[in-house]
């Protein structure tokens, strides 16, 4: 038995010798989150015209080594943060999120590998996202806006018209129970714990409330908010929405919707490739989100990014942080990121490619002026984690019962103090 | 007694030690790590700074849902482990009669359990879709429903499905671990049984149970480690939504680790969790085998 | 059990009969009696901003009226008018009304008109009654100049018939329910389907007959519409019914085998096996039905179809593609490698723990059982830790032994249990004759201990196939990924695509399946030895 012991040992100090062995070219560790069912094929596969992104990338730059890894969203926060615990971080990481990492000094300013040409090509009230203290610390891979989809046959069936305001909405909504009974919900509403904070954001933003207050402090009790959710909440105390709030995602709606069993939703822009790729057939129309009288109205805009982690014990910081800004460069590059963005029927996040991008599909000139009146979340707060898992928790005790008021109050608190 | 001689007194430890050194490298270091971090200050984001005594414990006894969570493990660990031990005690009892097409039916039973749980509760998410699911689909086709049904209309249904899929995979665990019991009992037990004039019951709580009882103590300590432990079947289903209302400790401290970005007292939990198994687990052992050595 | 005399036997067997004749004539005049209640609208008429009183609603009152009393020459009865309002203000503060009327008729519809339909619910209540007259037929054969026979010894030729006819009993029970779902899909379900717009062949007969059947022909075109509003339930009939299938059932039973709980029980037997059968594959056979399905047709939301309309096996090559056979060699590699190494370390513990005396025999189990109370999840980071440490990060290899290390108390579990019950005599008498311990164990030990190892091997390489969330965070290359991990790629964020999940999932679970099917009788004989004397 001892052979066997020796023998295991002897195996585990061989692998560790080759796992030390390194040439001299850089191999950086790319996460990507997966946004869908070609993200894979595009980055690793046959997806890029035959070909992909780390191979043409590798053979564009010689010497520089892509370990890149496309991660579910489920399980990509578990990832990064093990790595992190490990001091393993990847070197660059395409996520929704950056406070934390910025607040606990891990990561790159983005002017330290970004070239000045490219950093120029963001859109600049995309960058304005992702700053804390005056420094930009991740520039945005792409965004989606969202939009009020209704569809047009059952509303004309139905007799309504697209509702504008939530007294509308609300009339809308009795006009389709009782023409349909149970057989269609009228209003999608996803308040589960992958994106709750999203239907926070429709309702508070359409009601003068938010997040924040104009002062950019926290507020989320204030009296528009608590009203914002309890409309919300109404709605589906009403019977006037999906039946499970709290599981059904913004996928299952959409699946409803597609398959008209739902009049009205609110989803991303990229909801019509998401139909024809499913064979949905749907007469549908877009709309503006419907806003409380006398609020102006607020467009919910979502903005993942991109971001490149510190290594101090890698000997040739310059090479690094210009092995990254090759990565960017070649990334944000027309020809590799119009077909990034136009896979996934995302919008994109520079200027370089929105001509291509527009002169593929008309109707991306439309979305980009919504995008400009977007609204996103504040994600340069520090805990912003904590209010966006807040909020949800809130949604989800409300729908079991709870009272909103009580429920913002307590979060709040707990948020402030 | 069934052993052999030895010729130095340091030998045994030598046979065990290539199963020490694994479990040593690969479970007690990363325990130890778990240890070390429940008592250190953790980033949001991950990165482990000082020492900082028991403020993680604090929190995560503080923790909102601490008590609803706490329900919900009991609830989960013993309505599974007791309706999959009963269950898989009947399924055992029925396999072991003789009957036309047993091997078949017995290859069956071993189902659940080649498939992975991640897999089983997938599947049985999409079953239980009121929109599109399964369920739905097959009773409407067949005409058992008139209209679709809402199959997870409040939380506590949907927390008892996710308790049922639980029991459905552990099954056949206890199912073979009992059936392997019954064919060892001798024949002859029964026959003395019938002799004196003992119905099915009585031969049931006479001969059969306190012949299976041996191997079912491991199999339930086992059995209640792994329930305890179970993850991916709320995690697949629910979620825990809403409001941590369906989570067990497992999956509550998965979500305020890399969710809710806890993850000081989620690891505290972790150690809370172990020290519960701990007393339960031990105690059941304790008890179960001192009676056996008696 | 008391001796049974002709006498006895006789009484016993008139009593039975006495029991089946009467609920078999009381069956057949069930069937005589309405079985189905309908609550029907043979009428409706809508009609918006109306306010009950005014011209408007004048008019239509009028027409409804007269569409009443045309149905009430048809049929003889006058029906009933209900009339609803709906009133309601709008946000801007106007107030509209709806009313709705509706000619509503109570229809009962007994078991012969049922069976006179050609519905296929008509045709199931046939075949019951078939079976229920095959079966008097029957006793009939089997009965004379064999009352008084003591069971045991009935002659074949009257014991069959008997059995038979039992069976033929409890078919006839297990139609009704058949009808009744037959019911449902005659009355609501192709309704709902055709009026959802999806309709299915056949859908032409059997609107006809439905027309005939509910409404003596009057409905025409409209029938699908009126069927849209009729709310239908069984009678007390039709419970009474199936009791008294139950009950013939039971007193043809009694007549084929005397005293019926061994037949009960052995009934009782065949449907709990089946019922679990049945459950257990189920699953399974939603991965089947789903895994070949298009994408459009895993989220049907009209539960069209109960078998894909078109079996897509191109699923097949599709998951082929997206890497699928790469994450199935990993995961064969990472199991036999994590199997080998826990048997490699577990044999020798287990061995010293059957076989020998040794202090810290009882704190090592306790450190063995210990070893497994913390959730391979809790432990994400301190073994992705220990792996960076050691160089094995993103590698099977790091997988094996971490498999093979969780499932070590299972292991040595197992493997004690067996080789403690096998006796130690051949062994001493090696190590008498010169061997030493190794030799004892590898030449004696093992073979005998072969159905036990084998156990122990499909337990530790299931537990391994089946590992996820390790994986999850120790892999990050795509080559090196297992099935669990790789198939998580067809369902990002929840936006599942279902087809290529079960598709998969059947490819993963095959292998295992196959290897437990091969091996269940070693499975059995091995838990034998590990579980009872563990």
């Amino acid at each position: 038995m001892k052979k066997i012991a020796a023998l295991i040992l002897v195996m585990l100090l061989a692998l560790g010798c080759v796992a030390f062995a390194e040439g001299d070219e850089i191999t950086l560790d790319v996460i990507i989150c997966q946004y869908g069912p070609n993200t894979q094929d595009w980055f690793l596969g046959t997806g890029m015209d035959g070909t992909n992104f780390v191979d043409k990338f590798e053979a564009e730059n010689p010497g520089i080594k892509l370990n890149l890894e496309v991660v579910s969203w489920n399980d990509v926060y578990t990832e990064v943060s093990t790595r992190i615990q490990n001091n393993n971080a990847p070197d660059i990481l395409n996520i929704d999120v950056f406070a934390n990492y910025a607040a606990d000094g891990l990561l790159l300013p983005v002017k330290d590998y970004c070239p000045d040409e490219l950093f120029e090509d963001f859109f600049p009230s995309f960058i304005a996202q992702s700053v804390i203290d005056d420094t930009v610390w991740a520039v945005p891979d792409l965004a989606s806006a969202r939009a009020l989809y209704v569809n047009k046959d059952i509303l004309d069936e139905v007799g309504v018209e697209i509702p504008t305001t939530w007294a509308e909405l609300e009339d809308a909504c009795q006009a389709i129970v009782d023409f349909y009974g149970g057989d269609v919900y009228p209003w999608g509403i996803d308040m589960t714990t992958d994106e709750g904070q999203a239907a926070f954001s429709y309702y508070v933003w359409n009601n003068d409330g938010g997040f924040v207050d104009a002062d950019g402090n926290v507020a989320l009790n204030s009296d528009k908010n608590v009203e914002a959710i309890e409309f919300a909440i109404g709605l589906v105390n009403k019977g006037f929405t999906n039946p499970n709030p709290a599981t059904q995602t913004r996928y299952d709606l959409q699946d409803m919707f597609g398959a008209g069993k739902l009049a009205m939703v609110i989803a991303p822009n990229q909801l019509p490739s998401y139909l024809a790729d499913k064979g949905y057939e749907v007469n549908w129309e877009t709309a503006a989100l419907p806003v409380n009288e006398g609020a102006t109205p607020g467009a919910t805009g979502v903005m993942d990014r991109v971001m490149a982690f510190k290594d101090d014990e890698y000997p040739d910081q310059a090479a690094r942080n210009e092995a990254i800004g090759k990565f960017l460069t070649f990334f944000y590059a027309p020809e590799n990121y119009v077909g990034w963005v136009s896979m996934e029927g995302f919008l994109p996040a520079v200027n370089s490619s929105v001509a291509a991008l527009v002169e593929a599909d008309p109707s991306f000139e439309a979305w980009l002026a919504v995008l400009d009146s977007c609204q996103f979340y504040p994600t340069a707060l520090d805990n912003w984690d904590a209010i966006k898992q807040g909020v949800i928790d809130v949604e989800q005790q409300a729908l079991t019962g709870g009272d909103v008021k009580t429920l913002l109050d307590d979060l709040q608190a707990k948020i402030a103090g | 007694m069934n052993t052999i001689p030895i010729r130095h007194k340091w030998e045994p430890y030598l046979w065990l030690l290539p199963s020490l050194l694994l479990m040593s490298i690969f479970v007690v270091f990363p325990i130890g790590i778990v240890f070390k971090l429940s008592v250190s200050e953790i980033s949001k984001s991950g990165v482990v700074r000082g020492f900082i005594g028991l403020k993680n414990f604090r929190d995560a006894f503080r923790d909102p849902a601490f008590g609803t969570v706490m329900l919900n493990t009991a609830v989960w660990v013993v309505s599974v482990v007791g309706l999959s031990t009963l269950l898989g005690f009947i399924t055992a009892m029925a396999l072991n009669a003789k009957f036309f097409g047993r091997k078949v039916a017995r290859s069956i039973v071993v189902f659940p359990w080649a498939t992975s749980l991640v897999i089983q509760a997938s599947v049985w998410n999409y079953i239980i879709k009121g929109e599109y699911g399964n369920l739905n689909n097959i009773l409407l086709n067949l005409g058992v429903i008139k209209s679709a049904v809402n199959w997870r209309a409040t939380y506590q249904i949907e927390f008892a499905w996710e308790c049922g899929v639980g029991i459905f995979v552990t099954i056949p665990f206890v199912a073979f671990t009992v059936l392997a019991g019954l064919q060892s009992i001798d024949d002859a037990y029964y026959e003395a049984a019938t002799v004196d004039g003992a119905g099915f019951w009585k031969k049931l709580r006479h001969v059969t149970i306190p012949l299976v009882k041996p191997s079912l103590t491991v199999c339930t300590v086992l059995n209640i480690i792994y329930v305890f432990n179970s993850f991916p079947i709320i995690y697949t289903i629910t979620k825990g939504a809403p409001a941590n209302k369906t989570d067990t400790m497992v999956t509550l401290l998965y979500m305020r680790a890399f969710y809710d970005n806890q993850k000081g007292p989620a690891t505290a939990m972790s150690v809370i969790g172990f020290a519960i198994l701990c007393v339960c687990a031990g105690a059941y052992m304790m008890t179960t085998m001192r009676k056996e050595e008696a | 059990m008391r001796p049974s005399t002709p006498e006895t036997v006789r009484r016993a067997n008139l009593r039975a009969l006495a029991v089946a004749l009467l609920a078999a004539a009381l069956a057949l005049a069930m069937l005589c009696l309405p079985l189905y209640r309908f609550s029907a609208t043979v009428f409706a008429k809508k009609s918006g901003n109306t306010f009950v009183g005014d011209e408007k609603y004048q008019a239509v009152r009028a027409e409804v009226e007269a569409e009443a009393a045309r149905r009430a020459e048809v049929t003889g009865r006058m029906p009933q008018i209900v009339e609803n309002v709906t009133e309601r203000t709008n946000s801007k503060g106007e107030k509209t009304s709806m009313v709705a009327f509706e000619v509503r008729e109570v229809m009962r519809r007994t078991g012969w008109q049922f069976i006179a339909s050609g519905l296929g619910c008509g045709k199931v209540l046939l075949a019951a009654l078939i079976c229920l007259v095959a079966a008097l037929a029957l006793l009939g054969a089997g009965l004379p100049g064999a009352m008084a026979t003591d069971w045991p010894t009935l002659p074949a030729s009257k014991r069959v018939p008997r059995r038979i006819a039992a069976a033929l009993g409890l078919l006839a029970l297990l139609l009704i329910p058949v009808f009744m779902m037959g019911c449902n899909l005659a009355f609501s379900r192709q309704i709902k389907l055709a009026s959802d717009g999806f309709a299915k062949p056949g859908l032409e007969a059997l609107l006809e007959k439905l027309d005939r059947f509910l409404y003596d022909g009057a409905a025409g075109e409209d029938t699908l519409s009126l069927m849209g509003g009729v709310a239908y339930g069984p009678t007390w009939a039709l419970r009474a019914l199936i009791a008294l299938l139950a009950a013939f059932t039971l007193g043809a039973l009694m007549l084929s085998e005397g005293h019926p709980a061994e037949a009960l029980r052995r009934a009782l037997l065949y449907a709990f096996v089946i019922a679990l059968c049945a459950l257990i594959l189920y699953p399974y056979y939603v991965m089947v039905i789903t895994g070949f399905r298009s994408n459009a047709e895993t989220t049907d939301m009209y539960f069209q179809h109960l078998l894909p309309t078109k079996w897509v096996w191109s699923n097949l090559s599709d998951i082929i593609n997206r890497g699928v056979p790469r994450y199935l060699l990993n995961s064969l590699m990472l199991s036999v490698g994590a199997t080998g190494i826990a048997l490699l370390c577990g044999i020798p513990a287990a061995y010293a723990m059957a076989r020998m005396r040794f202090a810290g025999k009882k704190a090592f189990l306790g450190f063995v059982i210990m070893s497994q109370m913390f959730s391979p999840v809790v432990l994400l980071v301190g073994i992705s830790r220990l792996m960076n440490a050691i160089h094995l990060n993103d590698s099977v290899w790091g997988l094996m032994f971490i498999n093979a290390a969780f499932n070590q108390a299972f292991a040595i579990w197992l493997l004690r249990g067996t080789f403690v019950s096998i006796s130690s005599e051949m062994e001493q008498a090696a190590c008498i004759d010169g061997c030493n311990t190794v030799s004892a164990m590898l030449r004696v030990l093992l073979p005998m201990a072969a159905p036990g190892i084998v156990t122990t091997l499909i337990f530790v390489f299931i537990n391994a196939w089946n590992e996820y969330t390790i994986s999850t965070v120790l892999i990050s290359t795509a080559a090196n990924k297992p099935i669990t991990v790789g198939i998580t790629q067809f369902s990002s964020f929840n936006m599942i695509e279902w087809q290529y999940l079960f598709a998969a999932a059947l490819v993963a679970t095959i292998p295992v399946v196959i290897l437990f099917m091969c091996i269940e009788k070693h499975l059995a004989a091995g838990l034998t030895a590990g579980g009872v004397k563990g």
